[in-house]
């Protein structure tokens, strides 16, 4: 699962189709848009809404194959609508979890010790009247296994190369033998939840006018398909019209697909799964700026959009107008990475005492009440705060560093730490033991680094200064250098400290979430000793053991106590998350599910009260 | 014998070129020094060291530098702007979709601008110090002061919000036959447009024509009997216009290159929305492929606009050599 970047969204009077939703939607009914999903017989049929895509978030690929550049959060929600995947997760339960019924199969069951997984395929058909079989999936498998580095999900290790054989034991039934044994959690959370069943009878061919065969099954066949395939999804311009797209298995079908990534989903008579689509029809709005959007939302143009940031004043106004507002609470944690092998502040973030200081002086509550105005929730450790999950330690849910600046100035002063010119703490008292600042850190040595910040937010902006001056009232220097989401990123990279891109010593990139997490939000990728996304280089030996244990040890506690050891070891300084996005749905558009997975919209859901 | 007008514009064109190769050269240089890499911009804070050396290599980031911009120009010179990184288009064809809406937009607005603008400026000078002339005069500096930004919101909020007479966007579906055929779309974004426009053409109409009143040759019309609207009309209009035409040459980029405030706001993708956000993405072929279209269209505006003032001044065309 992709980022869903937001970096990161008309007109009702133009449309006939939106016209119509108008007159239903004109009664303004009180009570909030909930997830509660609604009986089939107080939807109406008939209607259809419209959503605002937010600035650069247009969908571009259509192919459930996404190669890289190509796995923001709204190419997938589409590509759900249309194909449904193998397994889906979202809160319909109340918690974030597998959902049968907005899945392709039933859940997996795993035997031999966790090295073989056995899935039966629900009963779905596709739209040109063929069942949704085994062969579906293996075409899929098939694909990504003989061009694996051109699928943007591919990380070395894992899906498709933890699979050793594929066994197709009826239509209905397969079988996947796994290289080890794996967490069952995670490996269908963060592994099978990739796999979407794919029409072989319809796209099994290696060009446009070839003949459809069985071509996946040799290496040289299938890159040949999967290459086809990809061809035709870089033509946006004709999603809409080729008959490749049109053999779909899911509750909408695409009506209109503009180049401008203007969407109309409008529902799949062909759909005999248990979750047929609500509304008759639902529009996609791109949007050219934050603006745009929220004028169009003000004139009451869109069904369910969403209240800039900087426009979150107006909440009262938009609720005034019909509209519910509802924070969309992404399943992500936002930090800023210590960089550990700053040649410089490496030794001293290496600290446990020091961050714990610069933890205990952040007072979190006070950043996403104040400057987030309550849509962002507090994070103290790995795994997201909310929606609560049973991976949330009760030590994390805690916070093992409360806000405490007395506590933050006496461990620093405990350690050897003084005040020195401007009133930035230095270090007096070099050396390793009790009482000392530690080792590698030399006398004289400034308590004071530099972090690298995404600019373009203002709360983000304000976060910053407010990190300045409580780091600062405990004697600890911070300087912020604004640069843009991608300039940071790319200097935000795991490095030695003798390399010339070790230079910068901490980093912010969540102004909407620093990491999303698949269902399972376990650290391989942001923790683990060399992980790719471990960025501040975090070695801990203890963490690495928890880490493997929550991918391959079939313990269900093994998440608990990583979340209890990196909320107490700090290995990032740990933010409010903010959330994905502050939406507003029209208070008659009902059965909305704001998965925190954010690129599922799970569009079949919604409906229209009547009132 | 050579004519000179034929000789001028070869002289011209061949400029053109040498600007237009410059321009790509320096921006290419420029684009490619600016920190933060392409692969972190469109791949994301999740990918891996693999991803981001798979897709560097792919798009040929690996080759040293002139390597890259020779591929480039190789390309460009087959007609293949690139493909955009983001967008999963063509930039021929990203730019074949936002470039009539932008026109459209500009056009229309500098239409206006230039309509309403020539005779306000000549009323203006007629009525030289007297009420009208101080009443309009101020109402241009206003009109010039207002941020664009902020007169958008106000039209939105008075004609869309408030009045509901007018749309506060057009339709992403609209192509350029639909945008034309639906006009109220268009009403709020070109006089938003206009606004300021209308207040620097008409200063410099009314500046021109004034100069141009106290000329002799306006007092010989004068002398001869001619009456003031012949005068005024025909004589001095037609030399006042040459700075106001100048200007429009000026403004020939600037229509190509969209205007991305009113974009924004009136949620109509066009020029300036496709090359601010291939900006925030370093996305370069869309970049170059925008510098490259706006280059050509100063050069061929300055162009239009030497040959505008060589056909409505004798003056000039007699310059030319």
């Amino acid at each position: 699962m992709g980022q869903t970047p937001r970096s990161s969204r008309a007109k009702r009077y133009a449309f006939p189709a939106l016209a119509t939703a108008a007159a239903l939607f004109a009664p303004v009914l009180s009570g909030n848009a909930s997830a509660q999903l609604a009986p089939a017989a107080s939807s109406s049929a008939g209607a259809s809404a419209t959503f605002a895509l937010p600035p650069n978030a247009a969908p571009n690929w259509i192919f459930p194959i996404g190669t890289p550049g190509h796995l923001a959060g709204y190419n997938i929600a589409v590509q759900n609508e249309l194909f449904v995947p193998l397994y889906n997760y979202d809160t319909s339960s109340g918690t974030f979890a597998l959902d049968e019924k907005v899945s392709a199969a039933k859940p997996p069951v795993y035997s031999n010790g966790d090295k073989t997984v056995t899935i039966t395929l629900q009963k779905l058909k596709w739209s040109d009247g063929q069942p949704v079989t085994s062969r579906d999936v293996q075409f899929w498998y098939n694909l990504v296994k003989a061009d694996k580095t051109q699928w943007g999900n591919y990380s070395q290790g894992q899906l498709p190369d933890n699979i050793s054989k594929f066994t197709v034991l009826s239509p209905t039934t397969f079988r996947l033998q796994l290289t080890q044994a794996y967490n069952p959690g995670w490996f269908t959370a963060n592994q099978l939840v990739y796999i979407t069943p794919i029409p072989q009878q319809a796209w099994d061919r290696e060009s446009a006018k070839g003949p459809v065969g069985n071509f996946d099954m040799t290496t040289a066949g299938a890159k040949k398909v999967f290459s086809y395939l990809v061809s035709q999804s870089s033509r946006l311009a004709s999603y809409a019209s080729s008959p490749l797209w049109r053999v779909t298995d899911g509750p909408f079908q695409l009506k209109t697909f503009t180049t401008s990534g203007y969407v109309t989903l409008v529902k799949s008579s062909s759909y005999r799964g248990p979750e047929p689509a609500r509304l008759s029809s639902v529009t996609l709005e791109p949007f050219a700026s934050d603006e745009a959007e929220f004028n169009a939302l003000r004139s009451g143009e869109v069904d369910y959009g969403y209240i800039p940031t900087a426009d979150i004043p107006q909440v009262g106004a938009i609720k005034a107008s019909g509209y519910t507002v509802q924070p969309w609470v992404g399943w992500a944690i936002s930090y800023i990475p210590y960089n550990f092998n700053n040649p410089t502040m490496g030794p001293v973030f290496k600290q446990l005492y020091v961050r714990q200081a610069v933890q205990s002086a952040i007072n979190q509550q006070t950043i996403a009440d104040v400057i987030w105005h309550g849509y962002a929730a507090v994070g103290y450790g790995p795994v997201p705060q909310t929606p609560p999950s049973s991976f949330l330690s009760k030590v994390q849910a805690k916070n093992p560093y409360p806000y405490n600046l007395k506590r933050s100035k006496s461990l620093l002063a405990s350690h050897g730490w003084t005040s020195g010119p401007g009133g930035v703490l230095q270090c007096t008292s070099p050396g390793a033991g009790a009482g000392h600042c530690g080792a590698g850190i030399a006398k004289g040595t400034k308590l004071a680094f530099t972090v690298l910040s995404e600019s373009g937010s203002t709360e983000t902006n304000n976060m910053m200064q407010y990190l300045q001056s409580t780091l600062s009232s405990v004697g600890i220097g911070l300087s912020v250098k604004y640069e843009p989401l991608n300039q940071v990123l790319d200097q935000t990279s795991a490095c030695k400290p003798n390399q010339a891109s070790c230079s910068w010593q901490g980093s912010f990139f969540g102004t909407q979430g620093s990491w999303y997490f698949p269902a399972y939000p376990s650290g391989e990728q942001l923790f683990l000793s060399g992980a790719s996304a471990n960025f501040g280089s975090y070695s801990n030996p203890a963490a690495d053991k928890l880490i493997q244990e929550t991918n391959v040890s079939s313990s269900a506690t093994a998440m608990q106590a990583y979340s209890a050891l990196l909320a107490q070891d700090l290995p990032v300084m740990w933010l409010p998350n903010p959330d994905y996005q502050v939406s507003a749905i029209r208070s008659s558009l009902k059965g909305v599910l704001q998965n925190p997975g954010a690129s599922f919209m799970q569009i079949e859901h919604w409906y229209v009260s009547k009132g | 014998m050579r004519s000179p007008f034929g000789w001028f514009l070869l002289k011209r064109l061949a400029q053109a070129v040498v600007v237009v190769f410059f321009v790509t050269l320096i921006v290419f240089g420029l684009l490619h020094a600016l920190p933060g890499g392409v692969a972190r911009g469109i791949l994301g804070a999740q990918a891996s060291n693999a991803e981001i050396a798979s897709f560097n290599r792919a798009q040929g980031f690996d080759k040293p530098l002139p390597v890259q911009y020779w591929m480039y120009l190789s390309r460009l010179l087959h007609a293949n702007l690139g493909t955009s990184y983001k967008l999963n288009q063509s930039v021929g064809s990203l730019i074949a979709s936002r470039l009539p809406r932008t026109l459209v937009l500009t056009g229309v607005s500098t239409a206006v601008a230039f309509v309403v603008a020539v005779p306000l400026g000549v009323w203006q000078a007629i009525r030289r110090r007297r009420l009208a002339d101080y009443v309009i005069t101020t109402g241009a500096f206003v009109g010039y002061a207002t941020p664009v930004y902020f007169l958008a919101l106000l039209l939105v909020i008075v004609f869309n919000a408030d009045l509901h007479l007018l749309p506060s966007q057009v339709p992403g579906t609209y192509n350029l036959g639909q945008l034309l055929a639906h006009p109220s779309v268009l009403v709020l974004p070109v006089v938003t447009l206009a606004v300021p426009t209308i207040a620097v053409f008409s200063r410099y109409t009314r500046s021109a024509v004034l100069d141009n009143l106290s000329e002799d040759y306006t007092r010989t019309a004068r002398a001869k009997g001619a009456p003031e609207r012949r005068v005024v009309g025909i004589h001095v209009l037609r030399n006042s216009l040459t700075p106001v035409i100048a200007m429009l040459g000026y403004y020939v980029p600037v229509m190509f290159s969209g205007a991305i405030v009113v974009e924004e706001i009136f949620n109509f993708p066009g020029m300036g929305l496709l090359f601010w956000n291939a900006a925030q993405t370093s996305d370069y072929p869309v970049l170059l492929g925008v510098i490259l279209l706006i280059a050509l269209a100063t050069v061929t505006g300055s162009l239009l606009a030497d040959i505008a003032q060589a056909v409505a001044d004798p003056r000039v065309r007699s310059g030319l050599k």
